[in-house]
């Protein structure tokens, strides 16, 4: 069964106009479909201490980028497996996978868009 | 604390920056590109110590969270070295708890700018402890400078004279410390004028300054007497640099005076194998040497050699 197709809302850097940062989005972004792919097998193979730090590390450079929502929602996964004891819940690590890596996509999208 | 000159003319101050994300040490660097800094970075712990060190940044921007050494860890570390001692170290961090904050701060941290950080904020929070460095190092560098002839005070002198004689004894290195007095000072100074007076200590200063190595310490040890310690110069060769010294000053033609020639008179101890000695003892023999040149007619050097028992034996130069 074909996944269905969504609709995704392009998201722009604020800074998207900042002539210093045109060649500093596009390494950003350019990067932002492999870091996809390793939320996603960190993800399937339940290596959590992996799934942190690259949260942890977008956390931290995504606003900066002019992606305040990206930070923000990698900070909640981030959360979810600091804050979630010894074994945090699977469902909530999962759920906020999918959100930051439909961030991740919007931005993509955004930033070809423009 | 050893304060190495500090250069506050030196447009560019390096920064240091030490970030697991490159997405993080990219965006710095793009965006502190327009300040006047130089910026270096490096991706871990081991890298970043073993770049302070080297380097000798003028500020370090430190993540908590890296792969090999804990941020914290690597605050200590360089707190506790004393190259880096005195570098400000600004905490960037993705960490917001008060306690991660209060832990860098008493680890010696001069401020802590949480991630994702606004630019603007971090831009002025950089240029604020770069200043605040610089004047620190001024500050501690002027406390030990006398401000007539911009060589080192006395309690400089007071300081490295103990330091130096520890470090030579320890490592069995000769050792010399010698005083210099202006003869007739106070005749120059009612006879010309305060001015000129002030003229003879900053010329013969400079005279100083010119004749001696780069590792030899000149201090204004107060008035018109003069001290320089002589690490690792045995006793014949401090008396030849001291003779240079005096013969240079007596050719001196001073525009304020000059049919009136300067000369020093110069006492002397030193040591080829730097012994037990206080620093007491080195004072008062190369002081009783001055004296002996003092009562001897002036213009002269007496240098003695410390011996391991203490005594002194002095000899004219």
């Amino acid at each position: 069964m074909e996944p269905p197709t969504r609709h995704i809302n392009p998201l722009r850097s604020d800074l998207a106009d900042d002539p210093d940062m045109v060649e500093l989005l596009d390494f950003f972004v350019g990067e932002l479909g492999e870091r996809i792919a390793s939320l996603q097998s960190h993800l399937n193979e339940q290596r959590l201490g992996d799934l942190r730090t690259l949260a942890h590390q977008l956390k931290g450079a995504a606003g900066g980028y002019g992606y305040p929502d990206l930070s923000r929602i990698a900070g909640t996964l981030e959360a979810s497996i600091t804050e979630g004891g010894p074994e945090p819940d699977p469902a909530t690590v999962k759920h906020a996978v999918d959100a930051l890596v439909d961030v991740c996509r919007r931005a993509i999208a955004g930033h070809h868009a423009a | 604390m050893r304060i190495e000159a500090a250069n506050l003319e030196a447009s560019r101050p390096l920064v240091l920056a030490v970030d697991d994300s490159i997405d993080v040490l990219r965006l710095l660097k793009a965006r502190l590109r327009h300040e006047t800094l130089d910026f270096e970075t490096a991706t871990s712990g081991t890298e970043g110590l073993e770049m302070a060190k080297r380097l000798n940044p003028a500020l370090i921007l430190l993540d908590i969270e890296l792969p090999d050494i804990d941020g914290f860890e690597i605050l200590r570390q360089l707190k506790e070295r004393p190259e880096t001692v005195q570098t400000p170290v600004i905490m960037l961090s993705g960490l917001s708890s008060a306690h991660d904050k209060v832990t860098a701060f008493d680890l010696g941290a001069v401020d802590y700018v949480t991630k994702p950080f606004d630019i603007a904020e971090l831009r002025v929070r950089i240029r604020a402890a770069i200043r605040t460095h610089l004047l620190l190092q001024m500050l501690a560098q002027r406390a030990q400078i006398d401000g007539l002839t911009g060589l080192w005070n006395r309690a400089y002198f007071d300081r490295r004279l103990s330091e130096e004689l520890a470090r030579c004894a320890r490592h069995e290195r000769p050792v010399s410390l010698a005083i210099f007095d202006i003869d007739r000072f106070k005749l120059i100074n009612d006879t010309y004028g305060h001015p000129a007076g002030d003229a003879v200590l900053t010329g013969f200063s400079s005279l100083l300054r010119r004749e001696i190595r780069e590792t030899d310490i000149p201090c204004r040890y107060g008035g018109e007497e003069f001290a320089l310690i002589m690490p690792d110069t045995c006793p014949q060769d401090a008396l030849a640099v001291c003779e240079r010294i005096r013969t240079t000053l007596e050719q001196v033609a001073w525009p304020r005076h000059p049919d009136h020639a300067v000369t020093v008179s110069i006492g002397i101890a030193g040591s080829n194998r730097c012994g037990f000695h206080t620093e007491g003892a080195w004072l008062e023999t190369a002081d009783r040497n001055l004296y002996a040149a003092k009562s001897g007619g002036r213009n002269r050097t007496i240098w003695s050699i410390m011996d391991a028992a203490g005594r002194s034996l002095p000899k004219a130069g």
